[in-house]
């Protein structure tokens, strides 16, 4: 088998330097509306109100226990009928393949993260609330000053593994058209025949943004819980 | 909404059992739980096997382990299936469809069931390793019959959750053209022409019911009183 790495330098190099920059797009904006959707049902579930809970829970299950491929699918080509028809029409010729792969994957991570936000606030003692509130702090600042600090320290190991989860998932986005990363390794195999050497190029790119991404959390996570004591060092099964 | 379109008794065949009783290839939901099904076997055996060689005294074991779980986590699963579908044609083989779909989801999937492994084995205390080799077990026997069985319950609700994740990502055949659920979805759809909300509503109920009994079922197992009366007759 030939391989030819100095391709990677010529046109399918530009190509996928541009999914690259597509994955980035999709996975920023994914994140931020997964973590607006997040915050906003899990501090709702956790508050835990009569009428909102059925429908959060609802939402929250049937996003989880369904692929994300077919979300991306269903919002993709029902777009056409849930949008008023000027609205579809101007959308229709700029393209809507983008934003139905951010609000189908926003959709899908946004109940990872609310069980995220809902699990963080759960694990802060219900005292602490209640002391906030006996000192007289008013409800927003003592979630905002109080359970928030201790929660985010708990949330941030799952949260990080959501955000590296879902730069992962936007390759699903190429079964719309999306031109991302895994959608110009696919252009490239077929027109250019040059597989293998852009395979492994599109496969350490994801590797690297999902360890550097990794890597970054690990390190905030140290740094918020450098007052906390240490856990004990992990057991090793020696054989003495 | 015109459910009674998409949900005609061919259409149903074809999507719960593909083309298998017109002298055509298995597909459907069928299809989807074998592949899932063989899926989980496969990553829970080799995700056990990765996942004790992370807490293993030599130290090369360890660092395999630890490379091997951050290498296949940390790239798409659909990476992993052109490269399944693509790789072994190096060594002038070709792999079908569905065994380079399985591989792909067997090698994402048995890296996350090895971190879950490795931390369940670390939350068992260290009296009952240090017990264990007192009453004279061999460092083997004691992870065998002593660490996995205890660790077993408390990874039981993370591995539901693998488990799940593992159903759901069958669904990434159909992008390299096996007809699996979501496939034979996708041609109903495009039969229809018309009924894209019902019939993707269809797929996501069918594939809502199925996790949502899988880890119904896993739940069960959870209580380890009931697991032991049930399974080892105790």
């Amino acid at each position: 088998m030939h391989l030819d790495w100095a391709i990677l330098w010529g046109n399918p190099g530009l190509l996928i330097l541009q999914g690259l920059l597509v994955t980035l797009q999709l996975s920023a904006w994914t994140l931020l509306l997964a973590f607006l959707i997040g915050l906003l049902v899990g501090v709702v579930r956790w508050l835990g109100f009569r009428v909102a809970e059925p429908f959060c829970w609802l939402y929250v299950e049937v996003a989880r226990n369904t692929p994300p491929v077919v979300q991306i699918l269903f919002w993709y080509f029902s777009a056409s009928y849930l949008m008023p028809g000027w609205l579809f029409i101007g959308l229709r010729d700029v393209g809507y393949e983008f934003g139905a792969a951010v609000v189908a994957l926003a959709i899908y991570h946004g109940a990872f993260i609310a069980e995220v936000v809902r699990a963080g606030l759960n694990s802060v003692p219900g005292s602490q609330f209640d002391a906030a509130r006996a000192l007289g702090l008013r409800f927003r600042q003592s979630l905002l000053r109080i359970l928030a600090p201790q929660a985010v320290r708990i949330a941030l190991p799952p949260f990080v593994n959501e955000a590296t989860s879902i730069v992962k998932n936007t390759s699903l986005a190429m079964a719309i058209g999306v031109t991302e990363l895994t959608y110009q390794y696919k252009h490239i195999d077929s027109f250019l025949f040059r597989g293998v050497e852009a395979l492994a190029a599109v496969t350490v790119i994801y590797l690297m943004l999902c360890l550097v991404i990794a890597g970054l959390g690990h390190l905030l996570s140290k740094r918020l819980s450098k007052h906390v004591a240490r856990r004990d060092p992990p057991l090793a099964l020696t054989s003495e | 909404m015109e459910f009674e379109r998409v949900w005609t008794a061919a259409n149903w065949e074809r999507l719960l059992v593909g083309d298998l009783l017109n002298q055509g290839v298995l597909g459907g939901l069928l299809l989807t739980l074998l592949l899932g099904g063989a899926a989980i076997v496969f990553s829970t055996v080799l995700g056990a096997i990765v996942g004790t060689m992370r807490s293993a005294s030599w130290r090369t074991i360890s660092i395999i382990s630890a490379v091997y779980v951050q290498t296949f986590r940390n790239v798409p699963l659909l990476i992993l299936v052109f490269w399944a579908y693509f790789f072994p044609s190096v060594f002038g083989l070709q792999l079908s469809k569905f065994a380079s779909v399985l591989v792909a989801l067997t090698l994402f999937t048995s890296a996350y069931i090895a971190e879950i492994v490795s931390g369940g084995i670390r939350s068992v205390g260290r009296g009952q390793i240090e017990a264990g080799r007192a009453l004279g077990l061999s460092p083997f026997e004691v992870r065998l019959w002593i660490v996995l069985p205890q660790a077993f319950f408390n990874m039981l609700p993370a591995l539901a959750g693998r488990y799940v994740v593992a159903i759901k990502n069958t669904s990434l055949a159909f992008l390299i053209g096996l007809a699996d659920l979501t496939e034979i979805g996708k041609q109903i759809g495009a039969r229809l022409m018309t009924a894209p909300i019902e019939v993707y509503l269809t797929l996501l109920m069918i594939y809502f019911v199925v996790n949502r009994c899988l880890s119904m079922l896993l739940r069960a197992l959870e209580d380890r009183h009931r697991f032991n009366r049930v399974f080892m007759r105790i």
